[in-house]
């Protein structure tokens, strides 16, 4: 076999391996003590319960040389393109980066993942000068736009409407605070103290980021660590290089639609497809977005290239090829990325045109991560998973004393079927990774009382390996407020692959206190809540694997027994006899508790099975 | 019984391999030690036949043993290898999967393929979930609807109908108001009284519901197992003719009595790595002023603990874990990496050379073994460094195989491109800053300088590493105690009677409650002083230690400090409210200077002394030479270049008190080898410690 690896990853090394190995041990226990202490230390529960942040260490060239494991992937990974914003932009003004700088920046059209995604960056300096940036990363509950919270903004028509726009400004300028910057923020910010303290958290966490890299200079030298780094990075990218390349050659295509804005007066806002098509050449892969809606230029769904698109690629891919449930840890450094090439033409929902908003681009970000499963499983059909389920992020807020209370939920979606595997029920998927918060927490400090939180009834995905099944949370509020939501896949269920069925669509019903029941779309401007109305939220369920004639009775007999699935749908999806179920058995609640008794009939499963199969071939 | 009375006590420490016991005599300051191997399929055999070896040895009448104090990882195997009970759970309507759902969250970031520990391997079949009517309300409980009795009822027959021995009872807010499940468990029991019946308050009235109930139903599925184990233990005592009550070690470092852990057997989750810090606690009290770090390396994984003003740090209520499960019981904060002598070196599919985490364990183990394994282990490595004598390993009950270590690092040289003892050198070196970042983050992260604490060097590995890990800390000091092998069985020994209760009692700074507060307090004495009644001490012999886990107004993660004794009043409070911000700065160098700040749990620490072993006798002087081997050469780093060093071999058991030697040496005893670099030196104390230190 040819040797895929450019010459650039052969050159004489620089370094031993036993200190490279050293030094990376030590630069990611820097990251993990970042991502640590900025965890514990914030306010708000996106952060905190979430873990919506992020943090790593950059060289002066703009590469990450590490990130913190406790981060959502949508957090850690946008931070180069943070550091690259902020250096265009000081060479643009003319600005210079000096001992004791506290940068904030937050403009998504220079690096940053979407507005409430605001970052803090600390310039490293050693004895020679800038020897690097630690970054933190973290998404904030407020940032002053149009409506309360910094998620479900979906009327938001452009950039300015998303709240403050912070373009690589110095909040610390050589030690020194800048108090006029800190006074701004806080009188143009709903719930101000806690968006603060957690600004707070996240410079103390980069100062202890960037305190402990000029430790690790120290103890090994600037050049040792620098040899160290290009050689982390040329690993990260080897590995990368091998896994692409043990891929067939050739063109892999996907289509997926989002809902968009459904609801929409103008149609053009709604059924908005997403287009990859993956090149895999040796060592290389393009991920090319031609097709793609173009951006909807007044609603902000779009999403950033750099800081959304671009993650959203490098997951899926890493996901996929080196996931690490099979490959084990490996290094996250921007050496991974350099076999990625991504073609997203401008103004494009993949790569938006300022001052296109983006403060919404969560969930097509998503799609595009699941369009991109679609189209590797062409090629690697055992690593992959059927049709991802979306998610909705849903903003609960309100006044109490004279404050603003705002309490962001993401409501689970979950995985498609896997080669071997069901489908992951009721998770966070793709590039979001974050904690729902406690039942307990929740009614324990907010006027709001969660009614259900439970599996979806007889809402299994049939496959050979069924899709994951989503989630229903019911919420009421016990005083009156607002809600807000920005969500998908209402209309377009995940995918089924390989014979395996479609998913289910999500949904979301508001009912009234009266008893009047509303079905809303999957976005929501802000809209009141009354004391005693409620919100019910219906996730995804996702695509089933691989044909349902082929899953093992035994296995459906499972799925009846934990009342995932009655005895109907078992005969119905899977040609399976269940002997031994009451006639009218349910599924919900009681059912399957008393479920001793029931069995798979062999003769009368193997009659269906034979003739669906014959119906089929007829 | 009078402090007088002669007190024999035995430890019996179940390892993996080996059963320790380590018998003593308080009163006349005797301690015995034997090891046996363990019995995998039933480990009160192999301890129970180790213990009527260990009499007739010494001619001991087993009837004089007044105590038999256990290490037992029976309830943590059960977790591991997903060997419980059948497990039923009756629990609030609406919420029949949140054991399922959890935290919505995926172990792995970047995986699609990844297994989650609560869906993959359920510690309750959403068969064997019953939702039944019932809920209540916070802040103070109120009953938003009845609990649907013959609901239970229906369940628990049912239950008992499918021969489903565990259930757990698991409603929303028990942790307020644990009337509910308190009434289920009764209805459970009258149908079934049979059944092992957890309810989740009673493990652990702690707010976050998945949490919770996990520890609950973790509870109940391994409570038969637990159960039988602990009967069988107490059956094979009294046919020893032993009559002494057993007690068993719990994952917060105290002992609980048999039925106790027979009640809660998740209590000992962490029962064996807490043994092994007690002990290095004990062996090295005097240290530092109190500060140590436990560094117990084994074959496959490092155990790391701190002690601070001689008490040992105790993990946050959000992060015990045990095999991918979170669990709301009080825990010792012990580390543990994978890292050990039988940790595979290897070079990954990206050129990097690597360490661990997989371990070619004791079977086949390291290539010098010669059972089999074909792997470069560290112990490979640490052979060819000369680091381990092949003639006086495990007291030469094992010859170790030098070509067949030789074999094993030269082909991993030609893979890594560097000569033998480079390569060699390389494995222990990333596995030492592998075991040394680990350190860090107990230590440093936390706002602790190592350098001001002694590495405490425990198992197999520990006293091998232990002064190359402190040098990458600058710690400058190592304690290798006499036997550091068998410092989890001498641990048992040195332990109170503990228990621990726990309330979830929210608070805010701004507007205390302080009736309330003292009355919470006042809940968590009687529950205390009722467990210790039980157990035969009256409330005047138990000493009562008061925490609370407080957090500024809407953080997520609290920190434990220390409550005053007697009425909280406003003084004492406006000292707590000083305590967090001084460990908040301490932990995250940041302090939030107008929060309020939250009382989330309020925690009350009973511990009854029991008597405890003795010092050793105190060491002899004598020559240096008397313990001398021989001289062997011995690799080292030293100012960068790695040169072999002419160096003794000493027997640890012929070393005399106060005579120094300088490194480079090694010394050979048959728990473990300890390596003294270059640049360090080493001396015996009386007490039986051996000091390493370094730049004195």
């Amino acid at each position: 076999m040819a040797d895929p690896l450019p010459a650039s990853l052969h050159n004489v090394r620089r370094i031993d391996p036993v200190t490279a190995s050293v030094i990376q041990g030590g630069l990611e226990n820097i990251a993990v003590e970042m991502g640590h202490k900025l965890m514990r230390m914030s306010y708000s529960s996106i952060i905190r319960e979430s873990e919506d942040f992020g943090a790593a260490l950059i060289d002066p060239q703009g590469r990450q040389l590490c990130e913190t494991p406790q981060s959502t992937p949508l957090q850690s990974g946008p931070i180069p393109g943070y550091v690259q914003g902020i250096q265009q932009i000081f060479a643009e003004r003319g600005d210079s980066f000096e001992a004791g700088d506290v940068i904030i920046h937050n403009s998504a059209y220079h690096g940053a993942s979407h507005g409430p995604d605001v970052a803090f960056c600390i310039p490293v300096f050693h004895e020679r000068g800038l020897v690097g940036f630690s970054v933190t990363t973290a998404h904030h509950l407020d940032i002053g736009a149009l409506s309360p919270g910094s998620c479900g903004i979906v009327d938001a028509m452009d950039a300015y409407a998303e709240g403050l726009q912070f373009k690589a400004l110095k909040v610390y300028d050589r030690g020194a605070l800048n108090g006029p910057l800190w006074q701004m923020l806080r009188d143009n910010i709903r719930a101000s103290d806690l968006v603060v303290g957690d600004m707070e958290a996240q410079i103390a966490a980069a100062r202890i980021g960037a305190e402990r890299f000029v430790e690790l200079i120290g103890s090994h030298g600037l050049d040792t660590v620098e040899a160290a780094c290009d050689a982390l990075m040329d690993h990260s990218e080897r590995v990368m290089r091998m896994a692409i390349d043990a891929l067939p050659d050739g063109v892999y295509r996907a289509r997926t639609f989002i809902d968009g804005f459904l609801d929409d007066d103008d149609p053009s806002r709604g059924d908005l497809p997403i287009e990859v098509a993956v090149t895999v050449e040796g060592s290389d892969i393009t991920v090319d977005f031609t097709g793609t809606a173009a951006q909807v230029p007044d609603r902000p769904i779009n999403m950033p290239l750099k800081g959304t698109t671009d993650c959203a690629v490098w997951l899926t891919i890493r996901s996929i090829l080196l996931d690490s449930a099979v490959h084990g840890h490996i290094p996250q450094n921007s050496g991974l990325t350099r076999p990625i090439e991504i073609v997203a033409p401008a103004g494009t929902l993949v790569n938006p045109v300022f001052p296109a908003p983006t403060i919404a681009r969560f969930c097509t970000g998503n799609q595009a991560a699941d369009t991109l499963m679609k189209a590797l499983a062409q090629a690697v059909p055992r690593q992959v998973s059927a049709g991802v389920g979306n998610l909705h992020v849903v903003a609960f807020s309100g006044i109490r004393d004279e404050t603003h209370w705002v309490h962001m939920e993401i409501h689970e979606g979950c995985y498609g079927g896997r080669y071997g595997k069901d489908g992951m029920d009721a998770v966070d998927t793709l590039y979001a990774n974050t904690r729902n918060n406690p039942i307990e927490d929740v009614e324990s400090h907010l006027p709001l009382r969660v009614h259900r939180y439970e599996l979806r009834d007889d809402a299994c995905p049939p496959g050979r390996w069924r899709g994951g099944i989503g989630s229903i949370r019911e919420v009421e509020y016990l005083e009156d407020g607002g809600v807000s939501v920005e969500g998908e896949g209402h209309k377009y269920a995940p995918w089924g692959f390989a014979g395996g069925s479609d998913g289910r669509t999500a949904g979301l019903t508001f009912r009234r206190r009266d008893g009047a029941s509303l079905d809303l779309p999957s976005k929501l401007p802000n809209m009141t809540a009354r004391a005693g109305d409620r919100i019910v939220m219906t996730g995804p369920c996702g695509g089933g694997y691989g044909d349902p004639m082929a899953r093992d009775p035994a296995l459906v007999l499972e799925d009846v027994r934990d009342g995932l699935i009655s005895a109907e749908t078992a005969r119905r999806d899977y040609g399976v006899a269940i002997t031994g179920a009451n006639t009218g058995a349910k599924t919900g609640a009681m059912a399957g508790a008393i479920a001793g008794g029931l069995a798979v009939d062999a003769a009368a499963t193997a009659d269906a099975r034979q003739a669906r199969r014959g119906g089929q071939a007829g | 019984m009078t402090d007088k009375e002669p007190v024999y006590r035995v430890g019996i420490d179940v390892g993996g391999t080996f059963t320790d016991l380590v018998f003593t005599d308080t009163d006349r300051n005797v301690t015995l030690i034997h090891k046996v191997p363990t019995t995998p399929a039933d480990p009160s055999v192999g301890a129970i036949a180790g213990l009527r070896d260990l009499c007739a040895r010494h001619d001991l009448d087993p009837e004089a043993i007044d105590y038999v104090f256990h290490g037992t990882t029976i309830a943590t195997n059960a977790v591991l290898e997903n060997d419980g009970a059948e497990t039923g759970m009756i629990t609030s309507r609406g919420y029949r999967d949140i054991l399922h759902i959890g935290r919505h969250q995926r172990p792995e970031n970047y995986s699609i393929m990844q297994d989650i520990p609560w869906q993959d391997r359920p510690l309750v079949r959403r068969r064997d979930r019953v939702a039944v009517r019932e809920r209540l309300a916070p802040p103070h409980g109120e009953v938003l609807e009845p609990l649907d009795e013959n609901a239970v009822r229906e369940a628990a027959r049912a239950f008992k109908a499918r021969g489903i021995e565990a259930i757990c009872v698991c409603f929303l807010f028990s942790y307020i108001d644990p009337r509910h499940e308190e009434r289920a468990r009764e209805i459970v029991l009258e149908e079934y009284p049979e059944a092992f019946v957890t309810a989740s308050a009673a493990v652990a009235p702690q707010f976050r519901e998945f949490e919770r109930f996990t520890t609950a139903a973790m509870n109940a599925f391994i409570g038969p197992r637990v159960r039988n184990y602990v009967r069988n233990f107490a059956a094979g005592l009294e046919q020893a003719d032993c009559r002494a009550d057993l007690h068993i070690m719990g994952s917060n470092g105290g002992i609980a009595t048999a039925a106790t852990i027979a009640e809660r057997p998740v209590l000992t989750l962490l029962s064996g790595p807490a043994a092994g810090v007690l002990g290095g606690q004990w062996a090295a009290a005097a240290d530092a002023g109190g500060r140590l770090i436990t560094f117990d390396v084994g074959g496959t994984s490092a155990d790391i603990g701190i002690v601070v003003d001689g008490r040992v740090s105790e993990a946050t209520a959000r992060d015990t874990w045990i095999g991918g499960y979170p669990v709301l019981v009080p825990m010792l904060d012990i580390a543990t990496i994978g890292a050990g002598g039988g940790s595979i070196a290897h070079v990954d599919r990206g050129g990097a050379y690597r360490v661990g985490p997989q371990s070619a364990g004791s079977r086949p183990g390291p290539a010098a073994y010669g059972l089999g394994g074909d792997r470069p282990t560290v112990t490979d490595a640490n052979l060819v460094l000369g680091r381990l004598d092949p003639a006086n390993f495990l007291g030469g009950e094992m010859t170790l195989d030098v070509d067949a270590a030789r074999r094993v690092i030269r082909r991993l040289a030609e893979q890594v491109r560097l000569d033998e003892p480079e390569a060699a050198e390389g494995v222990v070196t990333i596995l030492n800053s592998n075991m040394a970042n680990a350190i860090r983050m107990q230590t440093v992260q936390k706002g602790l300088d190592p350098r001001g604490f002694s590495l405490v060097a425990l198992g197999g590995a520990g006293p091998l590493h232990a002064a190359e890990v402190a040098a990458m800390l600058d710690i400058p000091r190592v304690v290798v105690p006499p036997h550091p092998g068998i410092t989890s069985a001498a641990g048992l020994l040195t332990t109170d009677l503990k228990y621990d209760a726990v309330k979830t009692a929210f608070q805010t700074s701004d507007s205390v409650d302080a009736a309330k507060l003292n009355a919470d307090f006042a809940w968590l004495e009687n529950a205390l002083t009722a467990q210790f009644a039980a157990d035969g001490f009256e409330r005047g012999r138990v000493g009562l230690v008061r925490a609370g886990d407080l957090r500024y107004v809407g953080q997520g993660y609290e920190l434990r400090v220390a409550f005053p004794d007697g009425p909280i009043d406003e003084a004492a409070l406006a000292g707590v409210w000083q305590a967090f911000e001084r460990q908040h700065r301490t932990e995250y160098g940041h302090v939030f200077a107008d929060s309020p700040v939250e009382i989330v749990n309020i925690r009350l620490t009973g511990a009854a002394v029991m008597p405890k072993i003795g010092p050793p006798p105190p060491l002899g002087a004598g020559e240096l030479d008397a313990a001398r081997l021989r001289t062997g050469s011995c690799s080292f780093r030293v100012g960068g270049g790695l040169a072999a060093f002419d160096t003794p071999y000493y027997r640890r058991d012929a070393i005399p008190a106060g005579r120094p030697f300088a490194g480079p040496a090694v010394v050979v005893q048959r728990d473990t080898t300890t390596v003294v670099p270059p640049g360090w030196t080493a001396a015996a104390e009386s007490n039986r410690n051996l000091i390493l230190s370094h730049g004195a």
